[in-house]
């Protein structure tokens, strides 16, 4: 069915009702807007065979991150079936819900949360591909959900940290048993093999970060600060993570761009763009029936960025050839 | 009294006034690496190049906006990549003078690397490739690698382009793609980092020889190409100028010699 091809499409639902239904607490503001399918005739492969089938449902692509990883998708895809934004404007659901069901696409490649529970909704049989989505875990993983994951593993990061900063060999981590001790183990090992001392501190809801944090500092060169629910359970508490380590003069590397101005000298996050190609990949290989498909795939692509200024402040060594790999230079 | 001082303000804002405007442009555009940060890389290099006077620094990322205006514009010097150079000579005129230098090198091989047990090329098809180039590029260097007669392998991989050559190996290393290609250069930065990893990786294709990119000047040059030239050159003599080069990847730019100036004049 190319019905929906080249067509307007416009449409909302309430997404409050289906969190709610998932049985979270949280109210996003439940607006949807459907948009479009307009289709750009430029390719540099194409896929005319399997490109039909596919519809993409982004959560709101006037959202950056979101628009990069739609972009992405359609620099390998340029031709899918439907494209679908839930933007912020009210309609009825049903009406999307009728749409998708009409197009009845054997893919649906959701980029963020929203989109994604919306497809979960409404839909049975298609085969849902998801990324944009933080610690995918907490997620219902169905026979036919696949997706590429937000975190690059930690090996990745690692290799980078010792590619930026070969003379930083001891970096501490606070980390909550309940949800990262096995993280924790792997990424122990996976630091000594490029010669770096990984030093953990385990920590749970009734610790106190600052004490435990003024330890770890004393035996450090760096702090490794994660996605760790339990750690940055408080938004004070991240304050409180880099008052602490810039008192100590101690660089701190995290994940997300959201750091850097709180002080994050490096920060290392997926590339959302790679993300996108990876979740065509993955549609073009489902679509073909490849066999021995992860469900869930780990980031291809970095995106560094790193304050100059905080490097000099920590009295960092930086290793300059490494520099063009750097996305994003802070002075 | 107060016409000297008007006097004073009106030759000051003069003296001024050339900085503040754009003279010449060192245009950008590399197919031979994925480079997404150009938003860093015009900032850095405009600092640079500002203690010059009024030249800026503008790079591209689509291969056809860049074509369209190397053939329309005088107004500066380009870097391009000697394999686009290569394309390019027959319709544009323009003349090669510098090529970028690494680790004492102007020229570098790329490498198909694989964690996978391959004995015959056939294997190949189908694959899932990580490469840091264009999608162009890379098919064009897989095609050279693999064969004229194993054009059918080379058109099947499928290349998932990363940002850059490090998350290619590590992408193959870590299981998210089958094989990468990436510059030799590459795979010896990797072997420092994470010896372990490298080892995983088998080196199996290695192309021929190719030149780093090179500076390029529209013919006639003009004294601001020479000036603008020789700013570039001299980069790699200060420590800023040095650094800014490494965002591309180079430690500094040589004069080409008679064969490589042949290799670029070769089909």
């Amino acid at each position: 069915m190319i019905k929906y091809k080249n067509n307007l499409i416009n449409n909302t639902t309430m997404l409050a009702a289906i969190l709610s239904k998932q049985g979270r607490n949280r109210t996003f503001p439940a607006f949807f807007f459907i948009l479009f399918s307009f289709l750009s005739g430029y390719t540099n492969t194409s896929y005319p065979d399997t490109t039909e089938n596919v519809l993409i449902i982004n959560s709101d692509i006037s959202i950056k991150n979101y628009s990069l990883a739609h972009t992405g998708f359609k620099s390998v895809i340029p031709n899918p079936k439907g494209e679908i934004n839930l933007g912020n404007k009210w309609k009825e659901k049903s009406e999307t819900e009728k749409i998708i069901r009409e197009a009845s696409p054997a893919i649906i490649y959701c980029i963020g949360i929203k989109a994604y529970l919306f497809a979960q909704e409404v839909t049975n049989d298609a085969t849902v591909i998801f990324s944009s989505i933080i610690n995918w875990r907490r997620l219902t993983i169905k026979e036919n959900t696949y997706g590429i994951s937000s975190e690059l593993l930690p090996s990745m990061q690692l290799t980078m940290y010792r590619y930026l900063f070969p003379k930083t060999n001891k970096i501490g981590v606070l980390y909550s048993k309940e949800y990262n001790e096995e993280w924790m183990q792997q990424a122990r090992e996976d630091a000594k093999d490029i010669g770096i001392s990984l030093v953990g501190i385990p920590i749970n809801k009734k610790t106190n970060i600052a004490s435990a944090l003024k330890k770890l500092l004393k035996n450090v060169d760096a702090i490794w600060l994660t996605s760790d629910p339990v750690v940055l359970s408080k938004t004070d508490a991240v304050t409180n993570i880099f008052q602490q380590c810039n008192a100590a003069n101690i660089p701190v590397f995290t994940y997300s761009e959201a750091f850097i101005d709180a002080g994050a000298t490096l920060v290392i996050s997926a590339d959302i763009p790679t993300t996108g190609k990876q979740a065509a990949r993955l549609t073009l290989d489902l679509l073909s029936r490849q066999e021995k498909i992860e469900k869930v795939n780990t980031p291809a692509g970095s995106h560094i960025s790193i304050n100059l200024k905080k490097v000099e402040e920590n009295k960092l060594l930086l290793n300059a050839e490494a520099l063009d790999s750097v996305n994003q230079i802070i002075q | 009294m107060w016409f000297p001082a008007f006097l004073c303000l009106f030759l000051f804002t003069n003296t001024l006034a050339p900085c503040a405007e754009y003279k010449y442009t060192i245009y950008f555009y590399n197919p031979e690496t994925n480079i997404n940060n150009f938003a860093s890389l015009k900032k850095e290099f405009d600092l640079y190049l500002s203690r010059f006077g009024g030249y800026q620094f503008q790079p591209f990322s689509e291969r056809e906006i860049f074509e369209k205006l190397i053939s329309e514009k005088k107004d500066g010097i380009f870097i391009i990549s000697s394999w686009h150079y290569k394309q390019l000579r027959e319709n544009i005129s323009i003349e090669p003078i510098l090529v970028a230098v690494s680790k004492n090198k102007s020229t570098c091989r790329r490498i198909f690397s694989t964690s996978r047990i391959i004995n015959d090329i056939s294997m190949l098809s189908g694959m899932n490739v990580a490469s840091a180039s264009s999608e162009d590029y890379t098919k064009n260097v897989l095609i050279q690698m693999f064969g004229e007669n194993k054009g059918a392998v080379a058109s099947s991989i499928k290349i998932l382009s990363v940002p850059k050559e490090i998350d290619a190996l590590m992408s193959v290393g870590f299981g998210m793609a089958d094989a990468a290609v990436t510059t030799d250069s590459s795979l010896a930065k990797l072997s420092a980092i994470n010896s372990k990893l490298h080892d995983t990786l088998k080196q199996l294709l290695i192309s021929n020889e190719t030149l780093l990119p090179i500076v390029a000047v529209p013919k006639p040059q003009d004294e601001n190409h020479k000036k603008l030239a020789k700013i570039i050159k001299d980069m790699e003599t200060a420590v800023e100028g040095k650094n800014k080069l490494s965002m591309l990847g180079f430690d500094g730019w040589k004069i080409l010699n008679a064969s490589e100036k042949e290799y670029l004049e070769k089909q």
